[in-house]
């Protein structure tokens, strides 16, 4: 869920836009000195872009019978790495904002940071904490989604309880407000997300080994992850 | 083509330069979020829907289509702020200037969703994204928001049509055909982003691919008169709610 047009206070609003802003220029730099260097990257850089947004448009069977979408940060961070996941999030949530009505033009910067930053980062230091101690692939990546699901929503919890603290309890009553609120709904959307990605890297481990490796998700973890996309494509 | 940027393609304002739409629609959010809600947010409210029934030629039907998006997560959002948490009255309770908080969060969403709203109405992305160059966006970010914006629709067109292949094979009767048809579908996203990606580098690599995307921008210029009238009428707007705030408040 990404915070609407207006939501916030034009000083929170701002706050949350500079905040993001170090790490949107960070990966905007990577990005132009990797097109510097391979001109061709554009095309994929600009189709991981697609996908990203595309997979924000699944729609996920929820334990409360509706449906939510996954954010895609967890996916996006292991593929791309996060400074990259800056960028391209920062796309994509412009886009839905232009384009769905979806999040905000002003609090774009509160989205950017809770989306294309907190939860790509976190999510991707857990899949690399875990790669590092040999847990299989699919562990890790199921990880990294939820860390990287969840993380985002608790940063919206925490950004929204600064902008409407509790009259009584002041900020942290608020905290335990949004986030008990966010909480019935997300920690089980969280683990669907989990397993969707699971599943997706599943059937991309077999159907584009070329793909992962180019982008150094099949070598990242060493011999072992070689190992496992062989067991996978021989099942 | 999503709904939107369909209207923004066929809109009255069309041929209008993007700065000018950009100088009405979210000069009118900026005004929604710092003009105190009541009068301020009301009046900007009413102002942005007048333009986007009006001048613009949005049709009402698809603006309420697109708007009762950002409506539901407003009314939702402000809900909250009806209750406190803790205090003399039990650990959850109604708070007591709850209602006139959540009404004033709700106009001012409402009415900033408008402004965007109008200039999303009015400005099709393809002519808004190689313009952000002269705004000092690096032409690298500009090429990939213009490779990502074009190849979505593609990929959003597969996917409908995977999905409905999917549910003509009954997977989506069964919890786990649901998600084992929606993997397949966020697989097969990624492997026909990439395929195509390798496709187009190929294709235009043949055609002399140096790294820089060179797209046809419709010729349009900056109207004075118009960017004018919008600053006049922004201006009339903060003036008029500070001094009706006194007595209305």
């Amino acid at each position: 869920m990404h915070i609407a047009e207006g939501f916030l206070p034009p000083a929170h609003a701002v706050a949350w836009g500079v905040a993001s802003a170090p790490f949107v220029v960070h990966g905007v730099r990577s990005l132009t000195r990797e097109v510097r260097e391979h001109p061709e990257s554009t095309l994929l850089l600009g189709a991981s872009g697609a996908f990203t947004f595309v997979l924000s448009a699944l729609k996920l069977p929820s334990v409360t019978g509706s449906c939510s979408h996954p954010t895609g940060t967890g996916l996006g961070a292991i593929l791309f790495r996060p400074p990259i996941m800056a960028v391209l999030g920062t796309i994509t949530l412009l886009f839905q904002a232009l384009l769905l009505a979806h999040g905000g033009l002003t609090t774009l910067g509160a989205n950017v940071f809770s989306m294309a930053i907190v939860g790509p980062w976190a999510g991707y230091a857990v899949y690399r904490l875990l790669r590092r101690y040999d847990v299989p692939l699919m562990v890790a990546v199921f990880c990294g989604a939820f860390v990287a699901d969840l993380s985002t929503y608790c940063v919206t919890s925490v950004q929204l309880a600064l902008a409407f603290p509790d009259p009584s309890s002041g900020f942290l009553g608020a905290l335990g407000k949004f986030g008990s609120i966010f909480a019935v709904t997300q920690i089980p959307l969280a683990v669907s997300e989990g397993l969707l990605t699971v599943l997706v890297m599943r059937l991309l481990v077999q159907s584009s080994k070329g793909e992962l490796t180019r982008l150094g998700v099949l070598v990242a973890g060493g011999k072992r992850v070689q190992a496992e996309s062989s067991e996978a494509v021989a099942r | 083509m999503l709904p939107i940027d369909a209207a923004a393609h066929s809109s009255r304002w069309r041929r209008r330069h993007p700065v000018d739409k950009a100088v009405l629609g979210l000069g009118l959010t900026v005004l929604a979020i710092s003009l105190p809600p009541w009068p301020g947010a009301a009046l900007v409210l009413l102002t942005s829907l007048a333009v986007l029934l009006g001048p613009a030629g949005v049709p009402g039907r698809k603006l309420w289509r697109a708007y009762r998006v950002p409506l539901g997560f407003c009314v939702t959002g402000a809900a909250t702020l009806l209750v406190q948490v803790g205090g003399p009255q039990g650990f959850v309770s109604l708070a007591d200037d709850g209602a006139l908080r959540a009404g004033e969060l709700l106009l001012r969403t409402s009415a900033a969703s408008l402004g965007v709203l109008l200039f999303a109405f009015t400005t099709p992305m393809s002519d808004l994204l190689p313009r952000l160059v002269k705004a000092g966006v690096p032409t690298a970010v500009v090429d990939v928001a213009l490779v990502t914006y074009r190849m979505s629709f593609l990929l959003l067109d597969s996917m409908r049509r995977v999905r409905d292949a999917q549910a003509a094979r009954l997977g989506h009767t069964t919890r786990a055909a649901t998600w084992r048809s929606l993997s397949g579908l966020g697989a097969m996203a990624f492997v026909r982003a990439f395929d195509r990606a390798t496709r187009l580098q190929a294709g235009l690599a043949g055609r002399g691919y140096d790294g820089t995307l060179r797209v046809l921008v419709p010729e349009a210029r900056v109207s004075v008169r118009f960017t004018a009238a919008s600053c006049g009428l922004l201006i009339a707007l903060a003036a008029l709610t500070l001094v009706l705030e006194g007595p209305l408040s």
